[in-house]
């Protein structure tokens, strides 16, 4: 019978002999010294703000608001993780030939407004200058701390602007899937985010824009973003024509197959979830808590009636619950919304996605009827669905609410449409700023996809088309691993070879 | 009783359907398959690297036709698979012992 004691000693030195026991000990003291600390670290934040609760210190920058600035830069992230949706949103909806370019566009386009917008775009569209443009501010220079009254740093909703017009930028993409050349697109992608989309949006959201002059409404963007996206998309359809091989309804085909229906679905769904930066976050303000609350609602409904109007349509037509159809009625619905958010009741906003149902489905109709090659129906939600939106507001603002300003809502000058005694003025408004969004859109468009087309660009070559996009211009497919490689990487001119790789 | 086997390109594939459909057979099969010839492959390029595909994408068309519809359906694919570049692909036709039908146990032409 062993001595306990010694036991316990035997066992210990044998233990600190173990290479193996030694590094567990090592690892899990590593480990409760770091618990430790995170603890200490914890208690000394909690007391930190405590005295500073008790003993507030003056605030450095008096015009900077603090909670607004959080919610403006909150939303600018949502909005920016709306390009995931996009490109997912896209690139399952196109065939597979063509999802890398999707991709590569996509991150492309967002890098080139970036850039763009910080040297021009910002200063065309929100900085003073006349009615049509503005003119200050260019790479953002001499510009004050925050921008105009919002109490928000001019970066932070810089930052959110960009995110805008990385938007409109990659919706123009849209119609334009499968026979756009790459340096085509970035050709039109300078001119898109440097010059359409700001100057144009300066009109509606400018500090002195000839369009607020005349009291058009345009809260997060239906005419702003997304009709001007949109009716860009749909000039670079028209200059490019079809896909080849593309054969329309009424000559008996129809919309080329889908490569992968669960991508372009759930890129949807992501699409909605930065609709609650894109809206809600339109405000630009935290403190108006029933105006962030109301369009948060007014989003959510709008798209819950587009995504079941266009669900019984589909059904009411063929007889199947169609996910692609669905999914473009939520986001119709979503565009819609985006501009009467802030006015319009809960029921208001029931009935103008469940309408916008019906425009982008009967948009796709058209599209069909007149053989524009609109592989993902850009047009239809995007352009379509945000003239609707627009014209809604005139019908359905309630009367009630006015403008969200930095410390709550203002009343003093409530919006009312047409179906709650505002009469017809609201509604004039909205028709004259969609058509001259929508119009001057469309012709300055088409020069510029003309002009691209000139250089030759515009649309890849036959023999590039056959062979599809992305190993003509990118040089892989999709899922490269479904082709068949005889060898590795080429070393010096084919002769080398990686082992192991199918 | 013929076998006839053809390898073309897969955005003709329309075009054969429909020509091969005209001339009254009574059916075809496809197969994605991939392979050289005179096409040799193409090169994909990943991170700056190189590779080497030496398999083009190509469709295996297998047809089953009496001996009467044979010159019917060759040319059928020959004309409507032709593009007049390299890498239209082959048909070949081959001699068939039997068809059967399987569930009514039909036997020779009468199982095509």
């Amino acid at each position: 019978m062993t001595h306990p004691q010694g036991g316990i000693y035997e066992r210990l030195r044998r233990s600190a002999r173990n290479p193996i026991v030694r590094k567990n000990v090592a690892v899990l003291m590593t480990g409760k010294m770091i618990g430790v600390g995170a603890v200490l670290m914890l208690i000394h934040w909690f007391s930190g703000t405590a005295a500073f609760a008790a003993d507030p210190a003056p605030d450095p920058v008096a015009s900077v608001n603090a909670i607004n600035t959080m919610w403006t830069l909150i939303a600018a992230f949502l909005v920016f993780g709306m390009q995931v949706g996009f490109v997912m949103l896209e690139a399952g909806f196109a065939r597979e030939r063509e999802s890398v370019n999707i991709l590569v566009e996509g991150i492309a386009d967002t890098c080139i407004c970036g850039v763009f917008f910080w040297a021009i775009g910002f200063a065309f569209m929100f900085e003073d200058g006349n009615g049509f443009i503005g003119t200050h501010g260019f790479l953002l220079q001499g510009l004050p701390d925050t921008y105009g009254a919002t109490g928000v740093p001019l970066l932070a909703f810089w930052v959110f602007q960009f995110a805008f017009a990385d938007t409109a930028s990659t919706i123009t993409s849209g119609a334009m899937v499968g026979r756009c050349g790459f340096v085509g697109d970035l050709l039109y992608s300078v001119g898109v985010t440097g010059f359409i989309y700001p100057i144009i949006g300066h009109w509606a959201w400018g500090p002195d824009g000839w369009l607020v002059a005349k009291g058009f409404h345009d809260f997060a963007g239906s005419t702003v973003v997304h009709t001007i996206g949109g009716t860009i998309s749909l000039a670079g359809a028209l200059a490019l024509g079809p896909r080849l091989g593309r054969v329309f309804k009424r000559d008996g085909g129809g919309p080329m197959l889908p490569h992968n229906v669960i991508f372009g679905a759930t890129g949807g769904l992501i699409l909605w979830f930065g609709w609650y930066g894109f809206n809600p976050g339109s405000t630009l303000s935290a403190l108006d808590v029933q105006g962030i609350g109301r369009v948060s609602f007014n989003t959510t409904m709008a798209a819950c009636t587009g995504g079941l109007g266009a669900l019984f349509i589909s059904y009411a037509r063929t007889r199947k619950w169609e996910l692609g159809l669905v999914t473009n009625g939520f986001l119709g619905g979503l565009v819609a919304i985006t501009c009467p958010c802030y006015w319009v009741s809960p029921t208001g906003a029931a009935i103008i996605g469940l309408v916008a149902a019906f425009v982008v489905i009967w948009g796709l109709d058209l599209l069909e009827y007149v053989r524009i090659d609109d592989p993902i129906g850009a047009v239809p939600v995007h352009m379509m669905a945000g003239i609707w939106g627009t014209l809604s507001l005139g019908l359905f603002a309630t009367g009630e609410f006015g403008a969200p300003t930095p410390l709550g809502a203002d009343v003093s000058a409530p919006l009312a449409g047409l179906l709650y005694g505002g009469g017809m003025d609201l509604l004039i408004a909205q028709a004259i700023g969609s058509a001259a969004v929508t119009v001057t859109v469309f012709v300055i468009a088409m020069v510029l996809m003309y002009a691209v087309k000139a250089t030759g660009t515009l649309r890849i070559s036959e023999a590039g088309e056959i062979e599809g996009l992305d190993r003509h211009e990118h040089g892989i497919s999709a899922y490269p691993e479904f082709v068949t490689h005889a060898a590795g990487p080429i070393l010096s001119h084919g002769v080398g070879t990686m082992p192991g790789r199918r | 009783m013929k076998l006839v086997l053809a390898y073309i390109n897969p955005f003709k594939l329309e075009e054969v359907r429909d020509a091969v459909k005209a001339t009254g057979a009574s059916g075809m099969s496809v197969t994605n398959v991939e392979g050289f010839g005179r096409q040799t492959g193409h090169t994909e390029t990943y991170r700056g690297a190189e590779y080497d595909v030496s398999f083009t994408p190509k469709l295996r068309i297998e047809i089953l036709v009496s001996d009467s519809m044979t010159p019917a359906v060759v040319s059928a694919i020959e004309t409507s698979a032709r593009s007049g570049s390299i890498g239209d692909g082959k048909i070949a036709v081959m001699p068939l012992d039997d068809v059967i039908r399987i569930r009514t146990g039909e036997r020779g032409e009468e199982a095509i």
